[in-house]
């Protein structure tokens, strides 16, 4: 397997399972909030808050694992349709738009997070600018499995999806 | 001319196949260049759009519903279902209609319902002489009945998309899918029944008696518990939807583990990476949807389209069948989540200035999604539904009538008559 493939596997893996702690941890804390309102008689005003911020953090992962393993709903009844050659310039243009939404989300989201960073969040004492960050972790990813996905098309290959 | 490059972006990206949320995003970009505003805002309606708690219900709906799907519960309602109706006239075809709503309960989507379900019925099905197309058609149609259970992540996608639209509770629209979801069910056991009548399928053996109906069903409370739950905590007012979906979870967990014993720590995170997944494509797309949803508003296109709409007609049952025929035709393109998302924001304006109460409206997108589900070119439960068989589309789609009308039926009575959603949120919260 080439290099770079191998890299882009690895960090869907990583992605992935760094997503399914994120559910874990995000089911907890919903968890805590019910405990808290009804045995401790206090309800946590972070875990709300903290629920809120990491739900961002798992779409954001989710999203771009799901670029890799081709998730994503479209439609591809008219594409089918078209001769090999065609189809296959078409599916690189469709992975080009793809990576240039990933782009643009890294370009915006930086400049959110860098604005927000000085600003706190109310009930959790972290930057507002977090809440912006999962847009650059997800559209780097998003770019980096796109150009898997582009050169794996033209070599004729197919991308296997690295975990579950 | 903002709004031209919306549209025709939009339409155009969709139709090379760039998947639904990156068209939607791609279009917004395009429009907002164009109207000479900085990009990111588009990203700030977007990240906006997903810090509401309620939000949070649908990746624990999923993931709830997909510890079910690998948590062997699937045997456990098809054997209660078999208890009760399986001695009928084409007995499994009913069971399989009873079976499927049940596990719609406890899944909340028909994606796991005709997945879970398919798998065990369609087979079993083949092997007792039925037709393939038959036990598809009941399976991917009774399978529908779960977008219309409590535990429905779409239930929540359609109360998010109303935001700044009308004020509908999600308590009020779980309640208001409930006779809906019945009288489906019962359609769909007519159709069944029908088809099964016609055909001459036989009757296996004898009703097996209350003892066994008591046996399978106590096997299979557990399971089944979980609609319970739901339902109870958020009208005690002890769960809010979002907790009580979080309690859902821990409860499959729970009955997959400890009381069925039938969940690996293999299905385990196999079922947590794909409600990963499935969750980062649909809260992708309820992001991004609202940055859409924001344009669709600022270019007035709901009044436009109102106005289009009255050029035609002025009467209100002939205004609700058009928004009827744009749903039906945008949904055999997108996919449920999409439609609810993209349509709602268009069509809820218009159908609540001719009087639909926007509750109603709900329960009908949602039933005129469930046809999309089932009709090409993208049928994503009936394309499941028949990679299970092993036949093609085109096959189910000779006998598909019958069941098709049990669902048009439905969606009318929805459209036409208050009530069928009203009475119950009505009676129950008191209105």
């Amino acid at each position: 397997m080439p290099i770079y493939t191998r890299f882009c596997a690895l960090l869907s893996k990583i992605s992935l399972m760094l997503a399914v702690v994120g559910l874990i941890v995000l089911i907890a804390c919903v968890q805590y909030q019910v405990v808290g309102r009804y045995i401790f008689n206090d309800t946590p005003t972070w875990a709300e808050a903290l629920a809120l911020l990491l739900v961002l953090y798992i779409t954001a992962l989710g999203v771009a694992v799901g670029v890799r393993d081709a998730g994503h709903i479209g439609m591809d009844s008219i594409v089918s349709l078209l001769p090999e050659r065609f189809r296959l310039k078409l599916e690189i243009v469709i992975h080009l738009l793809v990576g240039l939404f990933g782009a643009l989300m890294v370009q915006s989201g930086w400049l959110w997070t860098t604005l927000k960073w000085n600003d706190k969040k109310p009930m959790l004492s972290v930057p507002s600018g977090l809440d912006f960050l999962p847009l650059v972790i997800a559209g780097v990813l998003i770019i980096l499995f796109s150009i898997e996905h582009i050169i794996a098309l033209l070599q004729g290959k197919e991308v296997i999806p690295a975990w579950n | 001319m903002e709004l031209t490059v919306l549209g025709l972006t939009f339409a155009a990206l969709l139709l090379i196949g760039v998947p639904v949320a990156f068209a939607v995003g791609l279009a917004s970009v395009a429009t907002i260049v164009v109207a000479g505003l900085p990009v990111a805002v588009v990203f700030q309606k977007m990240v906006g759009g997903m810090q509401v708690f309620s939000f949070l219900a649908i990746p624990f709906f999923i993931f709830a519903g997909e510890l079910m799907l690998h948590g062997g519960i699937a045997d456990r309602i098809v054997r209660l279902a078999n208890s009760l109706v399986g001695h009928v006239r084409g007995g499994l075809g009913m069971s399989n209609v009873v079976g499927c709503t049940l596990f719609g309960g406890v899944a909340g989507s028909p994606l796991a319902d005709v997945s879970a379900m398919g798998s065990v019925m369609i087979p079993l099905m083949k092997k007792e002489g039925y037709d393939a197309d038959y036990a598809v058609n009941v399976t991917t149609h009774a399978s529908l009945v779960g977008a219309l259970m409590p535990t429905s992540h779409n239930i929540i996608l359609f109360t998010l998309a109303t935001a700044g639209l009308a004020s509908v509770s999600v308590l009020g629209m779980i309640m208001a899918c409930l006779i809906p979801a019945l009288i489906l069910t019962l359609l769909n056991l007519a159709a069944a029944y029908g088809v099964a009548f016609k055909r001459g399928y036989p009757t296996h053996g004898k009703f097996a008696g209350w003892v066994e109906v008591a046996r399978s069903f106590a096997v299979a409370l557990p399971g089944l518990l979980i609609i319970a739950i739901i339902l109870v905590g958020i009208l005690s007012g002890v769960f809010t939807a979002t907790e009580s979906a979080a309690t859902a979870v821990l409860w499959a967990l729970i009955v997959t583990t400890v009381v069925y014993r039938s969940l690996s720590w293999k299905d385990f995170i196999k079922s947590c990476a794909k409600a990963c997944k499935t969750t980062g494509v649909v809260l992708l797309l309820i992001g991004i949807s609202s940055a859409f949803g924001y344009f669709l508003a600022l270019y007035d296109v709901p009044q436009r389209t109102g106005e289009l709409m009255s050029a035609i007609t002025q009467t209100p049952w002939m205004i609700f069948l058009m928004i009827n025929l744009m749903l039906f035709l945008l949904g055999t393109f997108l996919d449920m989540a999409p439609t609810l998302l993209i349509c709602t924001p268009v069509f809820l304006p218009i159908a609540q200035q001719y009087g639909m109460d926007p509750t109603q409206f709900g329960v009908m997108i949602l039933i005129n999604c469930a046809l999309g589900l089932n009709t090409p070119p993208v049928g994503t439960t009936q394309f499941v539904g028949c990679a299970i068989a092993g036949i093609s589309v085109s096959e189910v789609m000779k006998s598909i009538w019958p069941f098709y009308g049990a669902l048009l039926a439905a969606l009318m009575l929805v459209t036409y008559i208050p009530a069928v959603s009203l009475w119950l949120p009505n009676m129950i919260m008191g209105k």
